[in-house]
Protein backbone atom coordinates (compact mmCIF):
# COMPACT_ATOMS: atom_id res chain seq x y z
CA UNK A 1 0.00 0.00 0.00
CA UNK A 2 2.08 2.32 -1.22
CA UNK A 3 -0.37 5.29 -1.20
CA UNK A 4 -0.93 4.89 2.24
CA UNK A 5 2.73 5.15 3.29
CA UNK A 6 3.20 7.97 1.34
CA UNK A 7 0.45 9.49 3.04
CA UNK A 8 1.62 8.76 6.52
CA UNK A 9 4.87 9.77 5.89
CA UNK A 10 3.57 13.11 4.53
CA UNK A 11 2.29 14.12 7.77
CA UNK A 12 5.01 12.42 9.33
CA UNK A 13 7.99 13.51 8.22
CA UNK A 14 10.66 12.73 11.15
CA UNK A 15 13.10 9.66 11.41
CA UNK A 16 11.94 6.85 13.75
CA UNK A 17 11.57 7.58 17.18
CA UNK A 18 14.32 4.99 17.94
CA UNK A 19 16.73 7.38 16.22
CA UNK A 20 18.79 10.11 18.20
CA UNK A 21 17.82 12.13 15.37
CA UNK A 22 14.37 10.95 15.17
CA UNK A 23 14.06 12.51 18.91
CA UNK A 24 15.22 15.60 17.60
CA UNK A 25 13.10 16.19 14.51
CA UNK A 26 10.02 15.18 16.21
CA UNK A 27 10.67 18.42 18.56
CA UNK A 28 11.33 20.69 15.91
CA UNK A 29 9.52 19.46 13.06
CA UNK A 30 6.51 20.08 15.16
CA UNK A 31 4.66 22.95 15.18
CA UNK A 32 3.45 22.35 18.83
CA UNK A 33 6.22 20.65 20.12
CA UNK A 34 9.18 23.46 18.70
CA UNK A 35 8.69 25.26 22.03
CA UNK A 36 10.76 23.02 23.91
CA UNK A 37 14.51 22.29 23.36
CA UNK A 38 15.22 18.86 21.95
CA UNK A 39 16.91 17.94 24.81
CA UNK A 40 16.44 19.32 28.69
CA UNK A 41 18.51 19.37 31.86
CA UNK A 42 17.85 16.69 33.51
CA UNK A 43 17.36 18.83 37.00
CA UNK A 44 14.68 20.89 34.82
CA UNK A 45 12.45 17.85 34.84
CA UNK A 46 12.66 17.31 38.68
CA UNK A 47 9.43 18.01 40.64
CA UNK A 48 10.70 20.05 43.37
CA UNK A 49 13.06 22.64 41.47
CA UNK A 50 9.63 24.35 40.28
CA UNK A 51 6.68 21.87 41.56
CA UNK A 52 5.53 22.55 37.91
CA UNK A 53 3.27 25.14 38.94
CA UNK A 54 4.02 27.11 35.71
CA UNK A 55 2.62 24.12 33.88
CA UNK A 56 0.14 23.31 36.02
CA UNK A 57 -1.37 26.65 35.56
CA UNK A 58 -1.51 26.60 31.48
CA UNK A 59 -3.47 23.62 32.10
CA UNK A 60 -5.72 24.76 34.14
CA UNK A 61 -5.73 27.95 31.57
CA UNK A 62 -6.34 24.97 29.18
CA UNK A 63 -9.51 23.31 30.54
CA UNK A 64 -11.07 27.20 31.13
CA UNK A 65 -10.97 27.55 27.54
CA UNK A 66 -12.42 24.02 26.88
CA UNK A 67 -15.03 24.26 29.84
CA UNK A 68 -15.75 27.59 28.82
CA UNK A 69 -16.79 27.31 25.15
CA UNK A 70 -18.68 24.42 26.37
CA UNK A 71 -20.88 26.04 28.43
CA UNK A 72 -20.90 29.03 25.87
CA UNK A 73 -23.51 26.66 23.71
CA UNK A 74 -25.84 27.18 26.38
CA UNK A 75 -25.40 30.67 27.96
CA UNK A 76 -27.21 33.91 27.28
CA UNK A 77 -25.29 37.11 28.38
CA UNK A 78 -28.81 39.00 28.78
CA UNK A 79 -30.42 39.84 31.61
CA UNK A 80 -33.59 37.91 31.95
CA UNK A 81 -31.78 34.70 30.17
CA UNK A 82 -28.33 34.47 31.64
CA UNK A 83 -29.88 33.43 35.32
CA UNK A 84 -32.08 30.75 33.56
CA UNK A 85 -29.53 29.01 31.19
CA UNK A 86 -27.34 28.82 34.67
CA UNK A 87 -30.41 26.82 36.49
CA UNK A 88 -30.65 25.17 32.59
CA UNK A 89 -26.97 24.07 33.07
CA UNK A 90 -27.59 23.09 36.52
CA UNK A 91 -30.44 21.10 36.47
CA UNK A 92 -31.93 20.26 32.66
CA UNK A 93 -28.23 20.37 30.48
CA UNK A 94 -26.49 16.85 30.66
CA UNK A 95 -22.94 17.21 32.49
CA UNK A 96 -24.23 21.05 32.52
CA UNK A 97 -23.32 21.08 36.20
CA UNK A 98 -20.32 19.11 35.97
CA UNK A 99 -18.79 21.28 33.35
CA UNK A 100 -19.89 24.41 35.44
CA UNK A 101 -18.11 23.03 38.68
CA UNK A 102 -14.85 22.35 36.71
CA UNK A 103 -14.99 25.85 35.38
CA UNK A 104 -15.25 27.32 38.65
CA UNK A 105 -13.10 25.16 40.52
CA UNK A 106 -10.23 25.44 37.36
CA UNK A 107 -10.86 29.16 38.02
CA UNK A 108 -10.15 28.95 41.34
CA UNK A 109 -7.07 27.00 41.45
CA UNK A 110 -5.76 29.13 38.20
CA UNK A 111 -5.92 31.90 40.77
CA UNK A 112 -3.84 30.10 43.22
CA UNK A 113 -1.65 28.01 41.03
CA UNK A 114 -0.48 31.87 39.16
CA UNK A 115 0.14 33.00 42.72
CA UNK A 116 2.19 30.04 43.75
CA UNK A 117 4.08 30.18 40.63
CA UNK A 118 5.17 33.80 41.28
CA UNK A 119 6.28 33.12 44.50
CA UNK A 120 8.92 30.01 43.37
CA UNK A 121 9.86 32.45 41.19
CA UNK A 122 10.82 34.87 43.48
CA UNK A 123 12.39 32.34 45.93
CA UNK A 124 14.37 31.35 43.32
CA UNK A 125 15.67 34.16 41.96
CA UNK A 126 14.29 33.18 38.85
CA UNK A 127 13.50 37.19 37.69
CA UNK A 128 17.09 37.87 37.66
CA UNK A 129 19.02 38.84 34.03
CA UNK A 130 18.31 38.15 31.62
CA UNK A 131 14.90 36.98 32.62
CA UNK A 132 13.62 40.56 33.88
CA UNK A 133 11.01 41.42 31.41
CA UNK A 134 9.39 37.82 31.63
CA UNK A 135 8.62 38.66 35.08
CA UNK A 136 6.67 41.99 34.13
CA UNK A 137 4.78 39.68 31.61
CA UNK A 138 4.44 37.12 34.36
CA UNK A 139 2.87 40.08 36.50
CA UNK A 140 0.50 40.73 33.66
CA UNK A 141 -0.54 37.61 32.90
CA UNK A 142 -1.11 37.79 36.76
CA UNK A 143 -3.77 40.35 36.70
CA UNK A 144 -5.28 39.23 33.57
CA UNK A 145 -6.10 35.91 35.47
CA UNK A 146 -7.83 38.14 37.99
CA UNK A 147 -9.43 40.20 35.59
CA UNK A 148 -11.07 37.04 33.51
CA UNK A 149 -11.78 35.76 37.04
CA UNK A 150 -13.22 38.98 37.89
CA UNK A 151 -15.71 39.21 34.82
CA UNK A 152 -16.61 35.66 34.46
CA UNK A 153 -17.88 36.32 38.22
CA UNK A 154 -20.78 38.56 36.90
CA UNK A 155 -21.99 35.74 34.49
CA UNK A 156 -24.45 33.73 36.78
CA UNK A 157 -26.55 36.98 37.18
CA UNK A 158 -27.22 36.01 40.77
CA UNK A 159 -27.08 37.83 43.83
CA UNK A 160 -23.28 36.72 44.59
CA UNK A 161 -22.55 38.13 40.92
CA UNK A 162 -24.54 41.48 40.96
CA UNK A 163 -23.22 42.82 44.25
CA UNK A 164 -19.86 41.26 43.97
CA UNK A 165 -19.46 43.77 40.33
CA UNK A 166 -21.28 46.81 41.86
CA UNK A 167 -18.43 46.48 44.98
CA UNK A 168 -15.70 45.87 42.93
CA UNK A 169 -16.85 48.59 39.64
CA UNK A 170 -17.11 51.13 42.60
CA UNK A 171 -13.30 50.72 43.74
CA UNK A 172 -12.57 51.63 40.62
CA UNK A 173 -14.68 54.44 40.53
CA UNK A 174 -12.28 56.45 43.23
CA UNK A 175 -9.65 56.40 40.84
CA UNK A 176 -8.67 60.00 41.10
CA UNK A 177 -9.65 61.67 37.07
CA UNK A 178 -10.66 58.56 34.74
CA UNK A 179 -12.41 56.22 37.85
CA UNK A 180 -16.03 57.48 37.04
CA UNK A 181 -15.19 57.93 33.16
CA UNK A 182 -13.52 53.75 33.49
CA UNK A 183 -16.66 52.61 35.44
CA UNK A 184 -19.12 53.96 32.64
CA UNK A 185 -16.97 52.59 29.61
CA UNK A 186 -17.02 49.27 31.83
CA UNK A 187 -20.41 49.12 32.42
CA UNK A 188 -22.01 50.41 29.58
CA UNK A 189 -23.71 52.45 31.85
CA UNK A 190 -24.30 53.87 35.57
CA UNK A 191 -25.65 50.64 36.88
CA UNK A 192 -24.46 46.95 36.64
CA UNK A 193 -27.26 46.54 34.33
CA UNK A 194 -27.73 44.72 30.93
CA UNK A 195 -25.02 46.83 29.15
CA UNK A 196 -22.52 45.50 32.28
CA UNK A 197 -23.41 42.02 31.26
CA UNK A 198 -22.98 41.72 28.39
CA UNK A 199 -20.01 44.25 27.97
CA UNK A 200 -18.36 41.46 30.92
CA UNK A 201 -19.18 38.50 28.51
CA UNK A 202 -17.56 39.47 25.41
CA UNK A 203 -14.24 41.26 27.66
CA UNK A 204 -14.44 37.03 29.42
CA UNK A 205 -15.01 34.88 26.23
CA UNK A 206 -13.13 36.71 23.69
CA UNK A 207 -10.97 39.77 24.60
CA UNK A 208 -9.10 38.82 28.05
CA UNK A 209 -8.81 35.31 26.42
CA UNK A 210 -7.13 36.18 23.51
CA UNK A 211 -4.85 38.80 25.24
CA UNK A 212 -3.69 36.04 27.99
CA UNK A 213 -3.23 33.89 25.24
CA UNK A 214 -0.66 36.32 23.29
CA UNK A 215 1.05 37.04 26.57
CA UNK A 216 1.07 33.53 27.47
CA UNK A 217 3.38 32.93 24.06
CA UNK A 218 5.77 35.57 24.83
CA UNK A 219 6.20 34.58 28.32
CA UNK A 220 6.93 30.64 27.33
CA UNK A 221 8.79 31.65 23.89
CA UNK A 222 11.54 34.21 26.51
CA UNK A 223 11.60 31.79 29.20
CA UNK A 224 13.11 29.16 25.83
CA UNK A 225 14.87 32.24 24.48
CA UNK A 226 16.73 32.42 27.98
CA UNK A 227 17.97 28.86 28.51
CA UNK A 228 14.92 26.97 29.42
CA UNK A 229 13.72 26.92 33.17
CA UNK A 230 16.00 28.61 35.44
CA UNK A 231 18.00 26.17 37.24
CA UNK A 232 18.15 25.70 40.75
CA UNK A 233 20.82 27.68 42.40
CA UNK A 234 22.90 24.92 44.53
CA UNK A 235 23.38 22.88 40.55
CA UNK A 236 25.28 26.31 39.13
CA UNK A 237 29.01 26.01 39.26
CA UNK A 238 31.47 28.89 39.93
CA UNK A 239 32.68 30.27 36.89
CA UNK A 240 36.69 29.14 36.43
CA UNK A 241 39.22 31.94 35.61
CA UNK A 242 40.23 29.78 32.54
CA UNK A 243 42.59 31.47 29.89
CA UNK A 244 41.53 32.72 27.15
CA UNK A 245 41.56 31.65 23.41
CA UNK A 246 41.47 33.42 19.76
CA UNK A 247 39.18 31.63 17.16
CA UNK A 248 38.94 32.73 13.21
CA UNK A 249 41.93 35.51 12.92
CA UNK A 250 42.85 34.94 9.52
CA UNK A 251 45.75 36.58 8.26
CA UNK A 252 45.93 40.15 9.77
CA UNK A 253 42.06 40.00 10.11
CA UNK A 254 40.92 40.70 13.68
CA UNK A 255 39.84 38.13 15.88
CA UNK A 256 36.01 36.66 15.45
CA UNK A 257 35.75 35.64 19.33
CA UNK A 258 37.98 35.32 22.45
CA UNK A 259 36.52 32.56 24.38
CA UNK A 260 37.66 30.12 27.55
CA UNK A 261 39.79 27.60 27.01
CA UNK A 262 38.24 24.08 27.73
CA UNK A 263 36.98 21.09 26.80
CA UNK A 264 33.85 22.95 25.83
CA UNK A 265 32.55 23.25 22.66
CA UNK A 266 32.28 26.42 21.10
CA UNK A 267 29.56 26.58 18.42
CA UNK A 268 29.28 30.05 15.76
CA UNK A 269 26.37 31.22 13.75
CA UNK A 270 28.01 31.52 10.24
CA UNK A 271 25.31 33.59 8.52
CA UNK A 272 25.38 36.07 5.55
CA UNK A 273 24.74 38.79 7.69
CA UNK A 274 26.95 42.00 8.96
CA UNK A 275 27.78 42.74 12.46
CA UNK A 276 29.80 39.87 14.45
CA UNK A 277 29.20 36.69 14.47
CA UNK A 278 27.33 34.60 17.50
CA UNK A 279 29.22 32.50 19.73
CA UNK A 280 27.50 29.93 22.00
CA UNK A 281 29.86 28.20 24.20
CA UNK A 282 28.01 24.86 25.99
CA UNK A 283 29.88 23.00 28.62
CA UNK A 284 30.53 19.21 27.91
CA UNK A 285 29.46 18.98 31.84
CA UNK A 286 26.30 20.47 31.16
CA UNK A 287 25.48 18.03 27.94
CA UNK A 288 26.06 15.19 29.88
CA UNK A 289 23.58 16.24 32.53
CA UNK A 290 20.41 16.55 29.77
CA UNK A 291 18.41 13.95 27.82
CA UNK A 292 15.85 14.11 25.11
CA UNK A 293 13.23 16.23 25.38
CA UNK A 294 10.94 13.06 24.10
CA UNK A 295 10.12 11.13 25.84
CA UNK A 296 11.83 12.46 29.27
CA UNK A 297 10.30 15.82 29.79
CA UNK A 298 6.90 14.83 27.16
CA UNK A 299 6.19 12.18 29.59
CA UNK A 300 6.47 14.12 33.38
CA UNK A 301 4.55 17.31 31.16
CA UNK A 302 1.39 14.49 30.31
CA UNK A 303 1.90 13.25 34.08
CA UNK A 304 1.08 16.76 35.37
CA UNK A 305 -1.40 17.58 32.29
CA UNK A 306 -3.49 14.29 33.64
CA UNK A 307 -3.10 14.97 37.37
CA UNK A 308 -4.51 18.28 36.98
CA UNK A 309 -7.65 17.58 34.56
CA UNK A 310 -8.27 14.36 36.95
CA UNK A 311 -7.84 16.82 40.40
CA UNK A 312 -10.42 19.12 38.80
CA UNK A 313 -12.17 16.69 37.95
CA UNK A 314 -12.56 15.09 41.09
CA UNK A 315 -13.04 18.14 43.16
CA UNK A 316 -16.31 18.91 40.90
CA UNK A 317 -17.91 15.59 41.55
CA UNK A 318 -18.06 16.42 44.80
CA UNK A 319 -18.23 19.73 45.17
CA UNK A 320 -20.83 22.16 43.13
CA UNK A 321 -20.19 25.54 42.26
CA UNK A 322 -22.44 27.86 43.89
CA UNK A 323 -25.49 29.59 42.72
CA UNK A 324 -27.97 32.40 44.36
CA UNK A 325 -31.13 33.32 43.58
CA UNK A 326 -31.29 35.76 40.48
CA UNK A 327 -29.68 39.07 41.08
CA UNK A 328 -31.95 41.84 42.77
CA UNK A 329 -30.45 45.46 42.60
CA UNK A 330 -32.82 46.50 45.43
CA UNK A 331 -31.62 43.94 48.01
CA UNK A 332 -28.10 43.51 49.08
CA UNK A 333 -27.12 40.20 50.82
CA UNK A 334 -25.33 41.18 54.23
CA UNK A 335 -22.71 40.47 54.32
CA UNK A 336 -21.74 41.11 50.40
CA UNK A 337 -18.47 40.04 49.75
CA UNK A 338 -16.05 40.63 46.68
CA UNK A 339 -14.95 36.94 45.21
CA UNK A 340 -12.63 35.83 47.41
CA UNK A 341 -9.07 36.33 45.80
CA UNK A 342 -10.79 40.01 45.99
CA UNK A 343 -11.59 39.92 49.94
CA UNK A 344 -7.78 41.38 50.50
CA UNK A 345 -9.07 44.25 48.92
CA UNK A 346 -12.01 44.68 49.53
CA UNK A 347 -10.80 44.01 53.83
CA UNK A 348 -8.65 47.15 52.86
CA UNK A 349 -11.17 49.04 51.09
CA UNK A 350 -13.85 49.00 54.18
CA UNK A 351 -11.06 51.10 55.89
CA UNK A 352 -10.76 53.21 53.01
CA UNK A 353 -11.97 53.21 49.43
CA UNK A 354 -9.34 55.56 48.19
CA UNK A 355 -6.15 54.43 49.79
CA UNK A 356 -6.90 50.44 50.26
CA UNK A 357 -9.10 50.51 47.31
CA UNK A 358 -7.05 52.38 44.83
CA UNK A 359 -3.43 54.12 46.12
CA UNK A 360 -2.58 50.63 47.96
CA UNK A 361 -3.26 47.90 45.42
CA UNK A 362 -1.35 50.02 42.46
CA UNK A 363 1.78 50.77 44.86
CA UNK A 364 1.54 47.22 45.04
CA UNK A 365 1.23 45.90 41.19
CA UNK A 366 3.83 48.66 40.71
CA UNK A 367 6.20 47.15 43.09
CA UNK A 368 5.89 44.15 41.59
CA UNK A 369 6.52 45.16 38.47
CA UNK A 370 9.55 47.03 39.44
CA UNK A 371 11.44 44.01 41.53
CA UNK A 372 14.02 42.86 38.80
CA UNK A 373 14.87 46.18 38.30
CA UNK A 374 15.70 47.11 42.05
CA UNK A 375 16.78 44.10 42.86
CA UNK A 376 19.84 44.33 40.98
CA UNK A 377 22.11 41.53 43.28
CA UNK A 378 23.11 39.21 40.97
CA UNK A 379 23.79 36.43 43.27
CA UNK A 380 20.50 33.69 43.39
CA UNK A 381 21.59 32.50 46.82
CA UNK A 382 18.80 33.24 49.69
CA UNK A 383 21.61 34.12 51.71
CA UNK A 384 22.92 37.09 49.30
CA UNK A 385 19.17 37.83 49.53
CA UNK A 386 17.68 38.55 52.88
CA UNK A 387 16.13 41.50 52.65
CA UNK A 388 14.41 40.60 49.13
CA UNK A 389 13.55 37.67 50.66
CA UNK A 390 12.06 39.08 54.29
CA UNK A 391 10.16 42.06 51.75
CA UNK A 392 8.38 39.61 49.90
CA UNK A 393 7.39 37.04 52.10
CA UNK A 394 5.67 40.49 54.32
CA UNK A 395 3.92 40.77 51.20
CA UNK A 396 2.69 37.49 50.60
CA UNK A 397 1.51 36.74 54.21
CA UNK A 398 -0.05 40.16 54.43
CA UNK A 399 -2.23 38.94 51.52
CA UNK A 400 -3.17 35.83 52.87
CA UNK A 401 -3.93 37.56 55.92
CA UNK A 402 -6.66 40.20 54.46
CA UNK A 403 -8.10 37.82 52.34
CA UNK A 404 -8.88 34.99 55.68
CA UNK A 405 -9.86 37.80 57.42
CA UNK A 406 -12.15 38.92 54.82
CA UNK A 407 -13.24 35.26 54.12
CA UNK A 408 -13.95 33.82 57.22
CA UNK A 409 -14.12 36.50 60.18
CA UNK A 410 -16.07 38.94 58.44
CA UNK A 411 -19.88 38.88 59.82
CA UNK A 412 -23.10 41.10 58.20
CA UNK A 413 -22.42 44.84 58.31
CA UNK A 414 -18.42 44.03 57.91
CA UNK A 415 -18.57 42.76 61.67
CA UNK A 416 -15.43 41.14 63.19
CA UNK A 417 -17.34 37.97 63.78
CA UNK A 418 -15.33 34.67 64.31
CA UNK A 419 -16.39 31.49 61.89
CA UNK A 420 -17.23 29.31 64.92
CA UNK A 421 -20.16 31.96 66.52
CA UNK A 422 -23.09 31.34 64.46
CA UNK A 423 -25.52 34.47 64.20
CA UNK A 424 -29.08 33.76 65.00
CA UNK A 425 -31.25 35.01 61.92
CA UNK A 426 -28.56 36.73 60.03
CA UNK A 427 -28.73 36.43 55.95
CA UNK B 1 13.45 62.85 -5.61
CA UNK B 2 15.33 65.93 -3.76
CA UNK B 3 16.49 65.36 -0.15
CA UNK B 4 14.13 68.38 0.81
CA UNK B 5 11.02 67.08 -0.44
CA UNK B 6 11.83 63.86 1.31
CA UNK B 7 12.23 65.45 4.41
CA UNK B 8 8.64 67.03 3.71
CA UNK B 9 6.79 64.45 2.90
CA UNK B 10 8.11 62.25 5.06
CA UNK B 11 7.31 64.06 8.17
CA UNK B 12 4.33 64.89 6.61
CA UNK B 13 3.35 61.30 6.41
CA UNK B 14 4.67 60.55 9.73
CA UNK B 15 2.71 63.44 11.27
CA UNK B 16 -0.68 61.90 9.41
CA UNK B 17 0.01 58.20 10.17
CA UNK B 18 -0.08 59.20 14.20
CA UNK B 19 -3.05 61.44 13.68
CA UNK B 20 -4.56 58.94 12.54
CA UNK B 21 -4.00 56.55 15.14
CA UNK B 22 -4.57 59.18 17.85
CA UNK B 23 -8.24 59.56 15.82
CA UNK B 24 -8.41 55.84 16.06
CA UNK B 25 -8.06 55.86 19.17
CA UNK B 26 -10.46 58.56 20.45
CA UNK B 27 -13.26 56.57 17.83
CA UNK B 28 -12.65 53.31 19.97
CA UNK B 29 -12.98 55.22 23.44
CA UNK B 30 -16.04 57.23 21.76
CA UNK B 31 -17.42 53.71 20.13
CA UNK B 32 -17.33 52.23 23.79
CA UNK B 33 -19.23 55.49 25.67
CA UNK B 34 -23.12 54.31 25.36
CA UNK B 35 -24.72 57.37 23.62
CA UNK B 36 -28.36 56.13 24.86
CA UNK B 37 -28.59 54.76 28.25
CA UNK B 38 -30.99 52.26 28.40
CA UNK B 39 -31.90 52.65 32.60
CA UNK B 40 -34.23 53.73 34.68
CA UNK B 41 -35.64 57.82 34.24
CA UNK B 42 -33.54 60.11 37.29
CA UNK B 43 -36.68 62.28 37.50
CA UNK B 44 -40.35 60.09 38.59
CA UNK B 45 -43.24 60.54 40.47
CA UNK B 46 -43.70 57.72 43.32
CA UNK B 47 -47.29 58.40 43.62
CA UNK B 48 -49.85 60.91 45.64
CA UNK B 49 -49.11 62.32 49.37
CA UNK B 50 -51.40 60.24 51.32
CA UNK B 51 -49.65 56.72 49.78
CA UNK B 52 -46.95 57.72 52.67
CA UNK B 53 -47.68 57.04 55.73
CA UNK B 54 -46.10 59.37 59.21
CA UNK B 55 -43.05 57.87 61.24
CA UNK B 56 -40.41 55.64 59.56
CA UNK B 57 -39.47 56.04 55.80
CA UNK B 58 -40.97 53.89 52.98
CA UNK B 59 -38.62 52.47 51.64
CA UNK B 60 -38.83 52.18 46.99
CA UNK B 61 -36.39 49.20 46.05
CA UNK B 62 -37.12 49.83 42.50
CA UNK B 63 -35.83 53.16 42.79
CA UNK B 64 -33.16 53.00 45.54
CA UNK B 65 -34.81 56.12 47.54
CA UNK B 66 -36.00 56.01 51.13
CA UNK B 67 -39.38 58.43 51.48
CA UNK B 68 -39.13 60.38 55.24
CA UNK B 69 -43.07 62.31 55.79
CA UNK B 70 -43.38 64.20 58.93
CA UNK B 71 -46.59 65.62 60.33
CA UNK B 72 -44.60 69.46 61.09
CA UNK B 73 -41.87 69.51 58.50
CA UNK B 74 -43.56 67.49 55.45
CA UNK B 75 -41.81 65.08 52.64
CA UNK B 76 -37.93 64.46 52.30
CA UNK B 77 -36.29 61.92 49.82
CA UNK B 78 -32.77 60.43 50.89
CA UNK B 79 -30.84 58.42 48.69
CA UNK B 80 -30.12 53.83 49.62
CA UNK B 81 -27.05 54.45 47.85
CA UNK B 82 -24.27 53.72 50.06
CA UNK B 83 -21.95 56.56 49.59
CA UNK B 84 -18.67 53.85 50.09
CA UNK B 85 -19.22 51.50 47.29
CA UNK B 86 -22.92 51.59 46.15
CA UNK B 87 -24.67 48.78 48.38
CA UNK B 88 -28.31 49.45 49.09
CA UNK B 89 -28.49 50.47 52.98
CA UNK B 90 -31.43 49.67 55.32
CA UNK B 91 -33.25 52.00 57.88
CA UNK B 92 -33.18 50.16 61.27
CA UNK B 93 -35.73 51.35 63.62
CA UNK B 94 -34.50 50.68 66.75
CA UNK B 95 -31.46 52.89 66.47
CA UNK B 96 -33.19 55.16 63.70
CA UNK B 97 -30.30 54.64 61.81
CA UNK B 98 -29.02 53.81 58.17
CA UNK B 99 -26.94 50.38 58.14
CA UNK B 100 -24.78 49.63 55.23
CA UNK B 101 -24.13 46.34 55.15
CA UNK B 102 -21.58 46.21 52.72
CA UNK B 103 -18.49 47.64 54.68
CA UNK B 104 -20.30 48.64 57.62
CA UNK B 105 -21.34 52.12 57.58
CA UNK B 106 -23.77 53.73 59.38
CA UNK B 107 -25.24 56.96 58.37
CA UNK B 108 -27.80 59.33 60.77
CA UNK B 109 -31.70 59.54 60.20
CA UNK B 110 -30.30 62.77 58.55
CA UNK B 111 -27.93 61.11 56.52
CA UNK B 112 -24.64 62.57 58.48
CA UNK B 113 -21.64 59.15 58.24
CA UNK B 114 -22.11 58.27 61.89
CA UNK B 115 -19.35 55.07 61.20
CA UNK B 116 -17.22 53.57 58.85
CA UNK B 117 -15.60 53.98 55.41
CA UNK B 118 -18.43 55.82 53.44
CA UNK B 119 -17.00 59.54 52.77
CA UNK B 120 -20.13 61.22 52.30
CA UNK B 121 -23.57 61.60 53.90
CA UNK B 122 -25.98 59.85 52.02
CA UNK B 123 -27.84 62.01 49.18
CA UNK B 124 -31.21 63.83 49.63
CA UNK B 125 -32.84 64.67 46.38
CA UNK B 126 -35.54 67.31 45.73
CA UNK B 127 -39.53 66.27 46.02
CA UNK B 128 -42.06 68.74 44.53
CA UNK B 129 -45.84 68.51 43.84
CA UNK B 130 -46.30 67.38 40.41
CA UNK B 131 -49.33 68.57 38.52
CA UNK B 132 -51.73 65.98 38.67
CA UNK B 133 -51.11 66.08 42.40
CA UNK B 134 -48.43 63.45 42.94
CA UNK B 135 -44.73 63.73 44.01
CA UNK B 136 -42.28 63.57 41.70
CA UNK B 137 -38.68 62.65 42.67
CA UNK B 138 -35.49 64.20 40.45
CA UNK B 139 -32.56 62.26 41.24
CA UNK B 140 -29.94 64.78 39.81
CA UNK B 141 -31.27 67.32 41.63
CA UNK B 142 -29.29 67.05 45.07
CA UNK B 143 -30.96 69.14 48.00
CA UNK B 144 -29.26 69.79 51.34
CA UNK B 145 -30.56 67.59 53.75
CA UNK B 146 -33.15 70.22 55.69
CA UNK B 147 -35.28 70.37 52.29
CA UNK B 148 -38.82 69.57 53.54
CA UNK B 149 -42.00 70.27 51.09
CA UNK B 150 -44.71 70.52 53.13
CA UNK B 151 -48.40 69.52 51.33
Amino acid sequence: MNLIRDAWQSIIRRDPLSTDKGKSELVFLNVWLHIHPAKVKKENLKVKHTFYLGFITFFLFLILVTTGVALMFYYRPDAPHAYQDMKDLQFVVYLGSFLRNMHRWAAHGMVICVFLHMCRVFYTGSYKRPRQFNWVIGVFLFLLTLGLSFTGYLLPWDQLAFWAITVGTNIGSYAPLVGGRIRELLLGGHTVGESALLRFYVLHVAVLPAVATLLTMVHFWRVRKDGGLSRPVWKLKEAKSAELVTIGAPGNGAPLAVVPASKDKTYGLMEVVTGKPIFETVSMEEEEDTVFSYPYAFFREGVALLVTVASVMAVSLFWQAPLEELANPAKTPNPAKAPWYFLGLQELVSHSALLGGVIVPTLAVLALIAIPYIDLTPSRRPADRKWAIRAFTLFVVVNVVLIIVGTFFRGPGWALVPPWVHIVGAE
Amino acid sequence: MKRRSFLSWGTAGLVALWSAVGVSLGAVVRFLTPSVFYEPPQNFKIGNPADFSFGPPTFLAEEKIFVFRDREKGFAVASAVCTHLGCTVGYFQSDERFHCPCHGSVFGSDGTVQHGPAPRPLEWFEVTLARDGQLRVDKDHAVPASYRLMV
